[in-house]
């Protein structure tokens, strides 16, 4: 998916590695939706997703000298983003709690077949199984990509994003009887 | 009759053919309940895709551009003080040999330009905690902040430029662009002091 595609980015390239503010501004522009809506997803607060934000584009302006220009810019960009994003997720404490609620299953409320909302389903889930259910099912990314960026398996991947469908397939009120 | 679990059923909507994945695949096509399995999967995975973009409250690109403006700048300053440190150590190198130095390369270390320098050192760490400090200042205040950032990296590009030339004047023509910079750090910290106070009052 290249959707955000920044227009003459060849022209911007050498602007950017020069430093030029308004180069930076208009990567800024064309990308900063695609990146907060990234970093939203995965992270728990819009203060992180913002934190994320802000470290994303400096990583960017920092490093833009690596870019070789063989892929997408914006594949690139979303790598730096989906790099941030998982490591505030490791940084946060939170995370320690919300992996023990994963290994001890679903509670009561979730046998219930309480419905809710997607927004609120992906909401709900564990940190870690949210992140690879939209690096996968929305940004696209591999199990083997994913397990690189998240220094895990790549059966480690796939059994979170299994675990995420069935809970969210749960939550939704879609399971049927057979 | 086994139905598909859901790790199977993702398993089948990967590509490739892992073993065991084909088995998969023909239950697939001959049972109806994992078929409506699968369909609700890729129904749910387009519903997700879907969800409207969500989008950050304010505008983050002015701290973003003076962060990436400060960075910049300390890295150009870290390339004059090597360069600065290199050429010392080849003058004194070049004394201790007993070679003949041009007047300029001799008065390297020149105690003006050496005062003005540490006067500089001074502001930038205390910018320094400024930074740390995250201070909110208001949106006047980042604009002009944003503008002296502008001025002092191409100021600290001139400064890096007359640092390679050999020339005569090249430490008078320092002490001016020190002295320069030294002014747009002053500017900076008092933007800074009165935008705290400005926020805190």
């Amino acid at each position: 998916m290249d959707a955000y595609r920044l227009a003459d980015a060849q022209v911007v390239l050498p602007r950017l590695r020069a430093g030029d503010p308004a180069a930076q501004e208009a990567l800024f522009r064309a990308f900063e939706a695609p990146v907060y809506n990234l970093a939203r997803r995965i992270c728990r607060t819009t203060e992180d997703a913002e934190d994320v934000l802000q470290e994303t584009f400096l990583e960017v302006f920092r490093s833009i000298g690596q870019f070789r220009g063989d892929g997408s810019l914006w594949g690139w960009v979303r790598t730096v983003a989906s790099s941030k994003a998982l490591m505030r997720l490791r940084r946060n404490k939170y995370r320690v709690t919300d992996e023990l609620n994963d290994e001890i299953g679903p509670t009561r409320g979730e046998d219930t077949a309480l419905r809710m909302d997607l927004e609120a389903a992906l909401e709900r889930l564990p940190e870690t199984s949210r992140a690879v259910v939209w690096l996968h099912d929305v940004e696209g990314y591999t199990h083997e990509e994913i397990a690189s960026m998240m220094d895990r398996t790549v059966s480690f991947s796939k059994s979170q994003l299994a675990r995420a469908h069935a809970r969210l397939r749960r939550w939704l009120g879609e399971e049927v009887s057979v | 009759m086994t139905h598909l679990s859901v790790e199977q059923l993702l398993a089948t909507r990967e590509p490739g053919l892992e073993p065991g994945v084909k088995a998969l695949r023909d239950h697939l096509q001959e049972c109806p309940v994992c078929q409506a399995e699968r369909d609700r999967l890729a129904q749910r995975v387009a519903r997700l895709k879907a969800l409207p973009a969500l989008r950050p409250g304010r505008d983050h690109f002015g701290a973003i551009r003076l962060q990436a403006a400060r960075e910049r700048r300390a890295r150009g300053l870290r390339r004059i003080a090597i360069g600065t440190v290199a050429l010392a150590a080849a003058v004194t190198l070049a004394v201790a040999l007993g070679k003949q130095m041009a007047p300029a390369e001799r008065t390297l270390v020149n105690p003006e330009l050496a005062e003005i320098m540490g006067r500089s050192r001074q502001l930038e760490r205390a910018l320094a905690g400024f930074d740390q400090d995250r201070a909110v200042i208001n949106g006047r205040a980042v604009g002009i902040t944003s503008s002296l950032e502008d001025r002092l990296a191409r100021l600290d590009r001139q400064i890096e430029v007359v640092d390679l030339m050999n020339a005569e004047g090249r430490q008078q023509a320092m002490i001016k662009l020190w002295r320069e910079r030294v002014g747009l750090l002053d500017a900076l910290v008092d933007v800074h002091l009165t935008g705290a106070r400005y926020v805190g009052f």
